[in-house]
């Protein structure tokens, strides 16, 4: 993580003078995905970034000790190593941003990263994931419980009744959506928020992070996602401090993508270790 | 190729996360162009015309890569593409419309097969960025044949009473899109007309389409391309069998077009320049604007430069962003899939140079980024702002692709600065808020205005411009009616006297005499000229007798003159706003209270016409039937407008019908009476004001109409001068603050009408002498006078929370 946001005076001025064409914004979006593609080993370099952005995540009810490993050393290995040699990368010490998990997990994670040797930051989502209606108290416990068991950033699902009512809460990064919901990530919706952390950014001084979540599940999709970054906010964003891919099934197919750009062929499913 | 040009390695990449090359094989263009070996002629008739003996010169991409030769056209090769069309026209417009949407269905389909083709082709010859041509003017060609297609097979319920023009001629700039002839030989070609395009040297892709067409079979000769040097372009325009010209290109090359075609045999269809306009406000979503700007003007979408006008308490912000933005546009070669920007050859970059030196030089800002190829022909994107508002770069076209910047107050203002060019093309606002936004759209005078959008385009929505923008249009119903003339009519004839001096038409008045005292039994009649709402004595202070059938004197009336034009033309603008402010509903009651003074005037009227020889029966009949006229527009224009459905916008598109401004009207002799209300009617119920010159045989019928109108109307509405027709022809046709006329005389008058247009580029009609029916319904009231006696703006008004 960067260094906190260090606040600033509530400005409500700042969210009413605020305008949003929806149907431009729609636009945009649309755009953003037809006008930039990367291909060859520009898509190979950039799928092995996105790998660098992505908060491997689980976030089941049924979670154990034992997926919870697997998952921890898919974040370490998230490529298979010949592949990464293949293209030069081998020594560029490609891991997942970090890997998210539930409260009750980060000490499954906490124990599978030290064994696997890496200093992989456990995320872990609390304060009442995923609907985040409960009460503040318990809300606060349950933060400081992750935090107590190891985990280094926490994704808080703000309580939306207040922002609804115009009560706004502050954060270091802001996330489009948990993934529970039924619309999550989507480019519209990004768009605004990229502005807006632009908009903060000119203001304060302070680069605020920006995590989309949910639904991103085709290499091409992570990589429509770079590019938006780097369109509305520019390269200084595109950097783990300030940028993450919440994601799960995301990565076999970036790795699927890496395989057939080094070998020419597509994989079988047996060709790429499970996560 | 650009795709195994040696790159920096994937660890590279991985730190920069550069952008890489997107490369598009273009080998089935070359493979196209092959079959041709490599050398384009013309498509004539169904077939390849390769005539012997022609120059040739070399089909370039932008860059540098010399791709095929294309043989220049000459004025025997122009003669053979016009006699196949005019062969084609008879078999093409006898069959049934829903023949001819069959054919254009399957042109689209075949463009659907063969799409990468045409793509590929336009792409790599123009530059332009293969993304813009594959994602939108591909698939627009196929929706505009579709659309047409419907178009033509409702054609015999829809559009009764009108038939196809003929043989169009069509005259494409030296950068275009294919798309710009799809838009005008799709509504051509789907109601019965037959094309002859003259493309300019070395655009391959008019040339794949018309070969596409062609091998569709029945129907060779509909469709003909030649390419060739601009030379030739008075050549096919004076070709006797072409019935319209309709031309895109240059301000300056259109406007001599106009002269050179007045009194010639077609007709002639403007759509001029390439700018423009976006208005930035203080409610707008500045980033989407700033969106828009880059659709206007860096996208490769839009032909030409944008002027930008920014309400000044955003200035700062609006600029930052723009800036900021413009540090992320892309340019390189056109055939690559992630540039935003391509080259457009040696000219438009010299072009560009040429007008950010002199902005420069005469005080501008000038402000470029982006990631571009330093050598030519690619030029970055461009901002200037800080140009002197009277420096003459601030007056000339903003090229591609540059942006002109600059601040405005408030809303008034900014409609101030916008309408105060002579272009008229397009313009986008962006407001959050809707009073101001529809504020700013309606007074807007321009062809098309988008809300919080810049740009988009689809095939139901007429496309066209006011002012020197040219007054043609595309796409929508207005579109179709550019190559539709009322069933019936005569053909249009050639009415060019060659020894016409322009110079001295109607320059001097000739000197009238007293020609003793008035008598009859009628009472006197008024005397004067009624201008600004009362009767004013000529500034000659002289005055030309008028005789009866029976040659006795009839009356005096005043001989009006240059000074008395002006003042009539300055009285009927100060009444406008005003009138077009009016709701139609008002405009019609002020019609109806016409109509009946004219029903408690009609004893004297129609003694006076009977004093010039018409039976008393005929004369009442002429009375009430200009009341009726008088009244039928007024219901009329009730029912103007409409809105479209345009799919894949969320919200309407207004197609608003608005007044052209003061209309001058030159009347016909005959039917002193009813030619005048006829005119008069329509005019003033769409909401212009009129300056109208009676008819010369008997303009008192006129100013006994004028009394009446001076008690009904406001001040300035409708003013009538009389006097020496060409004398006052002239006044007004070479009048730049007059927004239409029509011109019911003379051919020797109407070659001068169309000749002094040119001048504000002014829409005239001009009878060529022909006469007109007036007490018919078709000719007298018919739709055509109300298609002339308004013009359109499309609005677009897409909706979102």
């Amino acid at each position: 993580m960067s260094a906190h946001n260090r606040g600033t005076e509530l400005d409500l001025s700042w969210i009413s003078k605020i305008q949003v064409n929806h149907p431009a914004v729609l636009r945009r979006a649309e755009q953003i995905q037809a006008r930039r593609t990367v291909k060859k080993e520009w898509q190979a370099a950039w799928l092995l970034k996105a790998v660098t952005f992505i908060d491997l995540t689980t976030l089941s009810g049924d979670d154990t000790s034992s997926n919870i490993q697997r998952l921890c050393y898919k974040a370490k290995y998230p490529i298979r190593e010949d592949l990464l040699k293949a293209l030069n990368m081998h020594d560029k010490g490609i891991t997942t941003a970090a890997v998210c998990v539930y409260p009750a997990r980060v000490c499954d994670a906490v124990k599978a990263l030290k064994a696997a040797g890496c200093n992989i930051p456990v995320a872990s989502v609390a304060a009442g994931f995923p609907a985040g209606q409960t009460h503040l108290k318990t809300r606060l416990e349950e933060i400081r419980l992750a935090v107590e068991d190891g985990a280094t950033e926490i994704d808080v699902v703000i309580n939306r009744s207040l922002v609804l009512t115009g009560q706004w809460e502050g954060s270091d990064f802001i996330k489009t959506s948990t993934g529970k919901e039924t619309v999550n990530a989507t480019f519209p919706v990004a768009i605004v928020m990229l502005r807006a952390i632009r908009d903060f950014f000119w203001k304060t001084g302070n680069k605020i992070g920006f995590k989309p979540a949910g639904g991103i599940r085709s290499a091409k999709d992570s990589l429509a996602w770079l590019s938006l970054v780097k369109e509305e906010l520019g390269d200084e964003w595109l950097k783990p401090e300030l940028f993450r891919i919440g994601a799960s099934t995301l990565l076999s197919d970036i790795e699927r993508q890496i395989y057939h750009h080094v070998t020419g062929r597509y994989a079988a499913y047996h060709d790429l270790p499970m996560s | 190729m650009a795709a195994t040009r040696a790159g920096p390695r994937a660890r590279e990449i991985f730190t920069s996360l550069e952008y890489g090359p997107v490369p598009e094989s273009h080998a089935c263009a070359l493979a196209w162009l092959d079959t041709q070996d490599r050398c384009l002629g013309h498509y004539v008739n169904g077939k390849w015309l390769k005539p012997e003996h022609r120059n040739s010169v070399p089909c370039q991409d932008p860059i540098t890569e010399n791709l095929a030769s294309c043989l220049q056209a000459q004025a025997e090769d122009v003669a053979a593409a016009v006699e196949a069309a005019r062969m084609a026209f008879k078999g093409w417009s006898a069959h049934p419309g829903v023949v001819r949407a069959q054919h254009l269905t399957r042109l689209a389909e075949v463009i659907q097969k063969h799409q990468r083709l045409l793509w590929t082709l336009e792409s790599l010859v123009t530059g332009r960025a293969v993304r813009e041509v594959r994602d939108g003017d591909v698939q627009l060609a196929q929706q505009l044949l579709h659309y047409h297609a419907i178009q033509a097979s409702t054609q015999e319920e829809a559009l009764a009473g009108w038939e196809p023009m003929g043989v169009i001629g069509l005259i494409l700039p030296p950068t275009f899109s294919f798309l710009e002839m799809m838009w005008r030989i799709c509504p051509a070609l789907a109601v019965g007309c037959t094309v002859v395009a003259l493309v300019p040297p070395a655009s391959p892709a008019p040339l794949l389409l018309a070969q596409l067409a062609g091998e569709l079979g029945p129907f060779p000769g509909i469709l003909n391309v030649l390419s060739g040097p601009a030379s030739l372009v008075p050549i096919l325009a004076s070709q006797p069998g072409i019935r319209k010209v309709a031309f895109c290109g240059a301000p300056e090359e259109g406007r001599a077009l106009r002269r050179s075609l007045a009194g010639e045999c077609a007709e002639l269809g403007l759509a001029l320049g390439t700018e423009s306009l976006l208005l930035l406000t203080d409610t707008a979503d500045v980033d989407s604007a700033v969106e828009g700007v880059v659709d206007a003007a860096w996208s490769d979408r839009g032909p030409g430069g944008l002027r930008l006008l920014i309400q000044e308490s955003v200035w700062d912000e609006a600029m930052r962003r723009l800036q900021e933005r413009m540090g992320r546009l892309r340019s390189g070669r056109g055939l690559d899939g992630a540039v935003d920007m391509g080259a457009r050859g040696a000219a438009a970059c010299d072009l560009v140079q040429r007008f950010v030196r002199e902005a420069q030089s005469q005080g501008a800002q000038v402000f470029q980024a982006g990631d571009v190829p330093s050598e030519r022909p690619f030029y970055p994107p461009t901002l200037v702002s800080n140009l002197p508002p009277a420096s003459p770069c601030a007056q000339v076209e903003v090229p591609w692709p540059v942006v002109v910047a600059s601040p405005f107050r408030t809303a008034k203002e900014a409609l101030l600065v916008a309408n105060g060019t002579p272009r008229g093309g397009s313009a986008s606002v962006w407001s959050e808020r809707l009073g101001q936004a529809l504020e700013l759209g309606y007074g807007l005078q321009v062809g098309t205005v988008w809300i919080n959008a810049h740009g988009l385009r689809d095939p139901s929505v007429p496309t066209g411009g006011c002012k020197e923008s040219g007054c043609s249009w595309h796409g929508g119903p207005d579109g179709l009616y550019e190559y539709l003339r009322p069933s019936g009519t005569p053909a249009r004839l050639s009415c060019l006297s060659k020894n016409l001096n322009y110079d001295t038409f109607g320059l001097a008045v000739p000197s009238t005499l007293p020609a003793g005292p008035e008598i009859g039994p009628s009472p006197a009649p008024p005397y004067g000229l009624f201008v600004g709402g009362r009767f004013q004595a000529p500034g000659a202070r002289s005055s030309r007798p008028i005789r009866d059938s029976s040659g006795n004197l009839h009356g005096y009336v005043a001989e009006g003159g240059a000074k008395d034009i002006r003042g009539a033309v300055e009285a009927a603008h100060q009444a406008f706003p005003g009138w077009a402010g009016q709701s139609p509903g008002a405009r019609a009651a002020l019609l109806w209270a016409l109509a009946a003074a004219l029903e408690r005037r009609k004893s004297t009227l129609a003694s006076r016409l009977e004093r010039q020889g018409a039976e008393l029966k005929a004369a009442e009949a002429e009375v009430e039937l200009s009341a009726r006229r008088l009244r039928a527009w007024g219901a009329r224009v009730q029912a103007q407008g409409h809105t479209l459905q345009v799919a894949g916008l969320r919200g309407p598109v207004l197609r608003l019908r608005e007044p052209l401004g003061v209309l001058a009207v030159v009347c016909p002799d005959e039917w002193p009476l009813l030619a005048f209300v006829s005119l008069l009617a329509p005019a003033l119920a769409y909401g212009n004001t009129v300056v109208m010159v009676p008819s010369a045989a008997c303009p008192l019928l006129a100013l006994e109409v004028c009394q009446d109108m001076a008690t009904v109307f406001p001040a300035g509405l409708a003013n009538v001068v009389t006097g020496d027709r060409d004398h006052l022809t002239r006044c007004l046709a070479l009048h730049q603050d007059v927004q239409a006329m029509w011109y019911f005389g003379s051919a020797q008058g109407s070659q001068f009408v169309e000749w002094a247009s040119a001048g504000n580029l002014k829409p005239v009609w001009a009878s060529r002498g022909c006469p007109r029916a007036w007490d018919q319904e078709a000719e007298g009231a018919g739709p055509e006078l109300g298609l002339r006696v308004a013009r359109t703006k499309a609005l677009w008004l897409p909706m979102g929370d």
